[in-house]
């Protein structure tokens, strides 16, 4: 028996949808990415709605110069852990800079946000400790809760009163309760009761931990996230984000408002023994922090865009997964006319995400759409008429899919 | 307390949407590779389960957990602390 034997069953899932399609659909290579909302393949041009680039700050000028001047003043590369090779000046004040930002005295940034959540959850809990989960929560969070020794009990998706009740029900504990939810998830797009879930974990005496890796700088009066929004930021206990879709960079953050978090650098392996994040990384999300925090006219739009696109294809008969947000994802019937779907739209010059079970909640097949502030008004009319074109051409797609079936 | 035979059939009937060929169910069939229910939705029965006996079973004990079998005294077990 192989060693890669176990991934039979995979090869035979992706071999399908690559005879359908002509293509694996997680494999796409754009030859040339010119601007915030495009890329080409080949000699067609592509519309990019699918890239979480929410602010679309991507080749925003600040930034692209501040990474520039970066790599000038401090090299390409770091080589090493803040630990081993120590912090750069940029580590530090981005580090207060986003502190600032939330209002909050402690922050720690990470290599990536995946790495974030690995470390702030390991990090902060033990096996005396309860952690209590979405169970919507991405792979990162499921993934920091292995990484520790404490019991992880998972709650209904959005729900208080749920997470209430599995609270209630446990009857000793000798460490802490740690509740995990997301501001946004990003599947669906939805937004998280924050409030309500504030009031249901501090009556238990818990902590509460948001992602907020989709919202940071989208909502808020200033671009913090749902928490802000809702107007409860001050009352959260610990807030991760990610370089890699507001901030246009690559990396992550966890700030909160209990200056002791600091002690946990020390403790977090996932800090401890992966190389930092790069001069140019830094730079470039340093500069967008102050895109975010005073570009109120990128949230305006995006807001809009969001509105738009909701009736456009609320209004073609799209069954969409949540309210009007950055996110917005159609339910498609299962996984082989989502995938024929997905690539019709490509083929027609509109990048979409295919998102299918284990990856997406109550096994949906969706067609996922991701906002950019950069993106026009005429852009989302673009998208609206290809998804309008798309339903014109389901018959034939759906010839396609039976000649294959049999 | 939920005796083994009443506890199999509660599973059974939490597993019918996520069962939607009919596969036969019996105490040694693999909720995964038998029953070909995919991981999520092996955590959202759960829940089920839990509501149901009014018991916490950890994302942990789940992982460990391969048959329909092993859930079933995994839930017994609990039920009676």
């Amino acid at each position: 028996m192989s060693l890669f034997d176990k991934f039979d069953p995979l090869k035979s899932r992706l071999s399908l949808v690559e005879k359908l399609i002509g293509k694996d659909p997680l494999g796409v290579k754009f030859d040339d990415i010119t601007d915030a909302r495009h890329g080409r393949i080949g000699n067609r041009e592509i519309l990019l709605a699918g890239t979480n680039n929410y602010l679309g700050l991507t080749f925003d000028k600040d930034c692209m110069e501040a990474g520039k001047a970066a790599i000038d003043e401090y090299g390409t590369g770091t080589t090493g852990s803040r630990v081993a090779n120590g912090s750069y000046s940029g580590h530090l004040d981005l580090e207060a800079a986003l502190a600032d930002h939330f209002g909050m005295p402690s922050c720690i940034v990470f290599s990536t946000g995946y790495m974030t959540n690995l470390a702030a959850i390991s990090g902060l809990t033990n096996e005396d400790d309860i952690i209590f989960m979405d169970a919507d929560a991405h792979a990162c969070i499921i993934d920091g809760t292995r990484l520790t020794g404490a019991s992880t009990i998972r709650f209904r998706h959005n729900s208080p009163a749920d997470l209430d009740k599995r609270m209630s029900r446990v009857k000793e504990k000798k460490g802490s309760f740690f509740v995990i939810i997301e501001g946004m998830y990003s599947m669906f797009g939805d937004i998280a009761p924050i409030d309500e879930f504030l009031d249901v974990t501090h009556r238990h005496g818990g902590y509460l931990f948001i992602d907020e890796a989709h919202s940071y700088g989208v909502f808020g009066e200033t671009g913090c996230g749902i928490a802000e929004e809702q107007g409860v930021l001050d009352q959260v206990d610990f807030i991760s984000g990610t370089f890699s879709k507001s901030l246009a960079s690559i990396g992550g953050f966890c700030v909160s408002k209990h200056a002791e978090f600091e002690i946990a650098r020390k403790a977090m392996r996932p800090y401890l023994f992966t190389a930092s994040p790069t001069p140019s990384n830094i730079a470039a999300a340093r500069a967008a922090v102050d895109k975010i925090r005073t570009r109120d006219d990128l949230r305006t739009n995006i807001k809009d865009r969001a509105a738009q696109l909701h009736k456009g294809l609320s209004d073609l008969g799209f069954d969409l997964c949540a309210d009007p947000s950055p996110v917005i994802a159609a339910r498609r019937p299962n996984e082989a006319v989502c995938a024929l779907e997905w690539n019709w739209l490509l083929e027609n010059g509109l990048y979409v995400n295919i998102a299918v079970p284990p990856g997406t909640p109550q096994s949906t097949s969706l067609l996922r759409i991701s906002l950019s502030a950069a993106h026009t008004e005429e852009d989302v009319n673009t998208i609206i008429a290809k998804f309008s074109e798309l339903k014109d051409n389901q018959a034939d797609l759906m010839q396609s899919l039976m000649k294959m079936a049999g | 307390m939920p005796d083994n035979n009443e506890i199999f059939a509660k599973v059974c009937e939490l597993l019918k949407p996520y069962n939607p060929e009919n596969r036969p169910i019996t105490m040694q069939s693999g909720i995964v590779s038998d029953l070909e229910v995919d991981s999520v939705a092996v955590f959202d029965l759960v829940m089920g389960l839990e509501d149901h006996y009014d018991v916490s079973i950890p994302m942990e004990m789940v992982s460990d957990i391969k048959t329909v079998g092993e859930l079933c005294t995994a839930i017994k077990q609990l039920a009676e602390d």
